[in-house]
């Protein structure tokens, strides 16, 4: 008996709470506040971080960071920079402050005293480098990593948000954003999509590695009218074996480890790889990988620059 | 007792110990150093107070923990397998807690005080958890022949480690932190990390210097050992016990440095002798300095980039070890 009262005694009690609130929301105060400077965004590692107000020094942990920060104008913000970050070619006056290995010079960071230390989540930058900045002070965002060129977009606009360059980012956006929508409009009648094998890196000839689905080569070739022959592997950064390789018989084979010599011409003396159409059609491209594996806004000009190789002529 | 030995190798571990406060990527001047070090820091200098008290001065304790620990049970491990090959990493602690940290960057841990903790614990464990089980594994009735220890880890380790890259393989995203945990450094662990292994090296240690004698009289073999009054099994064990506790906590927080606990129990035998009694604590004092003269080199070598300073334990210390080695030919350090 006392059991089933309480048991009804719940219900109504979970009820009362399911029920529209009947106080009213509180009316918009008359006169508006001064604009508060200060921003508030969570960040790729879930956590809440504040600054008083836009940064005005920023040390960037990643070259897609770095990329980020000059191109929605907070170029001259930008008072430390990662190894790894080569451009725009401005970014090369900037400090050095290390990560080869995951490394960075922390003291160096502390000396220059940044209002903002951008970091990027995801794998790239580890929970303890971020945990260690924090602890000496420092306020650090890690900047999520985007796995959509959406998500890319929300980067840039975040980006612009914390350095004071809103308008900015959202400009480029839009012109980001037009662009794809001029290749969306050339790609979409055709009817015929090259199969494009993708080359990370063959240090391995007999496996090299491939871009495979979720990466944003998979989606960019795709966005470029072509069908990704990796699209089949699980992994983002996957080991195809030649003999699926000579199967597939790509059309087009994209040399993304151009940088680290290969070219052409080896990729034709590389064995059993002769046969390949791609090969025999002279179809061999060395392609700058930066415009694809750096999550920044670059990465249209990637999609620009996939197109003109899969399909010359199309675009101006 | 002589005391020259220690002096010298006291001696080495302080001006270790100064160069590595002192020298950095950011050149702080003596007398701001001197002033921030006697707590007087007066206004213009709390950017130097800072890069010291919360930089520098975690990352020398943590790597004199982690060289003490390393010199002390390499030196132990040396002793107690008889075998010149012999490292703290003989019987799987390194690889166990490669294994351990591995598989926590793998799990994706959410960012959390907790989350950061996972790594270092789950090595800690891991690594516990390998000797334990290599021992047992290795345990023949009431005795522990060295052989069978030294090939049930040696194996088990090379089983641990194949789970570790394949692991590596399959979590892409955490290769970088994964690699570079493997290598070694101890740059981004603050004082907590202090804090947290300074129990079980400390521990660990004063097992191991109260051992002295005990690794003397195993020198004998096993047989002879019992019959000069010693209980062999159980003295292995308390040697293995202590010197794997100092490794995993030395291991757990600043990662995989190689070669040091090899050759630094050699040096000071080939410098002072092998009489363990003497051979422990100066391994553990020259283990210590040694890290910290690789850690200054590692910091230097190629600023502002920092090198793993595992890669420089290794890379500068084979070819000294080499050069003494040819100096005592003759001599026999064995």
């Amino acid at each position: 008996m006392i059991r089933k009262a309480l048991f009804t005694f719940v219900c109504l009690a979970l009820l009362a709470a399911c029920a529209p609130s009947a106080t009213p929301a509180p009316a918009p105060s008359a006169t508006p506040l001064p604009p508060d400077p200060s921003i508030v965004l969570s960040d790729g590692l879930g956590r809440s971080v504040s600054l008083p107000g836009p940064a005005a020094s920023v040390v960037s942990l990643a070259p897609s960071n770095t990329e980020i920060l000059f191109a929605v104008g907070a170029g001259a913000q930008v008072v430390g920079r990662d190894l790894f970050s080569d451009y725009p070619a401005e970014a090369l006056a900037v400090q050095d402050i290390g990560g080869s290995m995951g490394e960075y010079d922390l003291e160096a960071i502390v000396a220059l005293q940044p209002d903002l230390v951008l970091a990027q989540a995801g794998g790239f930058n580890s929970p303890e480098l971020i945990a260690a900045l924090e602890g000496l002070g420092l306020t650090v965002y890690a900047l999520p990593n985007p796995s959509t060129l959406e998500e890319m977009y929300a980067n840039l606009e975040t980006v612009g948000t914390l350095t004071g360059h809103v308008q900015e980012a959202t400009d480029l956006v839009a012109a980001l954003q037009a662009r794809l929508a001029a290749v969306d409009a050339a790609i979409a009648p055709l009817s015929a999509r090259p199969s494009v094998y993708y080359e990370l890196d063959a240090s391995n000839p007999a496996a090299p590695y491939t871009a495979g689905s979720g990466s944003f080569v998979d989606q960019l070739i795709a966005r470029a009218g072509g069908f990704n022959i990796g699209s089949q592997l699980e992994s983002q950064w996957a080991a195809i074996s030649v003999e699926q390789l000579l199967v597939a018989d790509p059309m087009i084979i994209l040399l993304g480890d151009a940088a680290y010599g290969e070219t052409p011409e080896k990729v034709a003396a590389r064995p059993g790889w002769e046969t390949l159409a791609a090969v025999q059609s002279g179809r061999v491209y060395a392609f700058d990988d930066n415009l694809v594996s750096r999550p920044g806004p670059r990465l249209v000009d990637g999609l620009e620059a996939l197109v003109r190789l899969l399909h010359p002529g199309l675009l101006p | 007792m002589q005391t020259r030995p220690y002096f010298l190798t006291l001696l080495f571990l302080l001006l270790a110990i100064a160069l590595s406060v002192a020298v950095g990527s950011v050149f702080i001047p003596p007398a701001d150093l001197w002033r921030v070090l006697t707590g007087r820091p007066p206004q213009e200098v709390t950017q130097a107070a800072a890069i010291l008290l919360d930089l520098r001065l975690p990352r020398t304790a943590l790597l004199l923990l982690t060289g003490a620990a390393l010199g002390g049970s390499g030196a132990a491990y040396q002793g107690l397998f008889r075998n010149p090959l012999a490292d703290p990493y003989l019987i799987g602690v390194a690889s166990g807690a490669g294994l351990g940290a591995v598989a926590a960057m793998s799990l994706g841990w959410p960012y959390t005080t907790l989350g950061l903790l996972a790594v270092p614990l789950a090595a800690f464990l891991c690594a516990l958890l390998t000797v334990a089980l290599v021992y047992s594994l290795a345990r023949l009735g009431r005795t522990v022949p060295t052989t069978n220890l030294i090939l049930a880890g040696v194996a088990f380790s090379s089983f641990a480690t194949a789970l570790t890259s394949f692991l590596m393989l399959r979590s892409q995203d955490e290769v970088r932190r994964a690699l570079a945990w493997l290598l070694g450094g101890g740059s981004v662990a603050g004082w907590g990390a202090v804090l947290a292994m300074l129990p079980y090296v400390a521990a660990g240690l004063a097992g191991l210097l109260l051992s002295g004698h005990t690794l003397n009289l195993l020198q004998f073999g096993d047989d002879q050992a019992a019959q000069m009054g010693l209980p062999v099994t159980r003295a292995k064990t308390l040697v293995l016990v202590a010197a794997s506790l100092a490794t995993a906590a030395a291991v757990a927080f600043s990662g995989i440095i190689g070669f040091l606990g090899l050759i630094v129990p050699h040096l000071m035998r080939l410098w002072f002798g092998a009489d363990h009694r003497r051979l422990l604590p100066l391994s553990v004092l020259g283990g210590a300095g040694f890290l910290l003269v690789a850690d200054v080199l590692a910091r230097i070598v190629l600023a502002p980039q920092e090198l793993p300073v595992g890669i420089v334990t290794a890379l500068v210390g084979a070819p000294f070890f080499l050069w003494v080695l040819r100096r005592a030919k003759g001599q026999g350090i064995w």
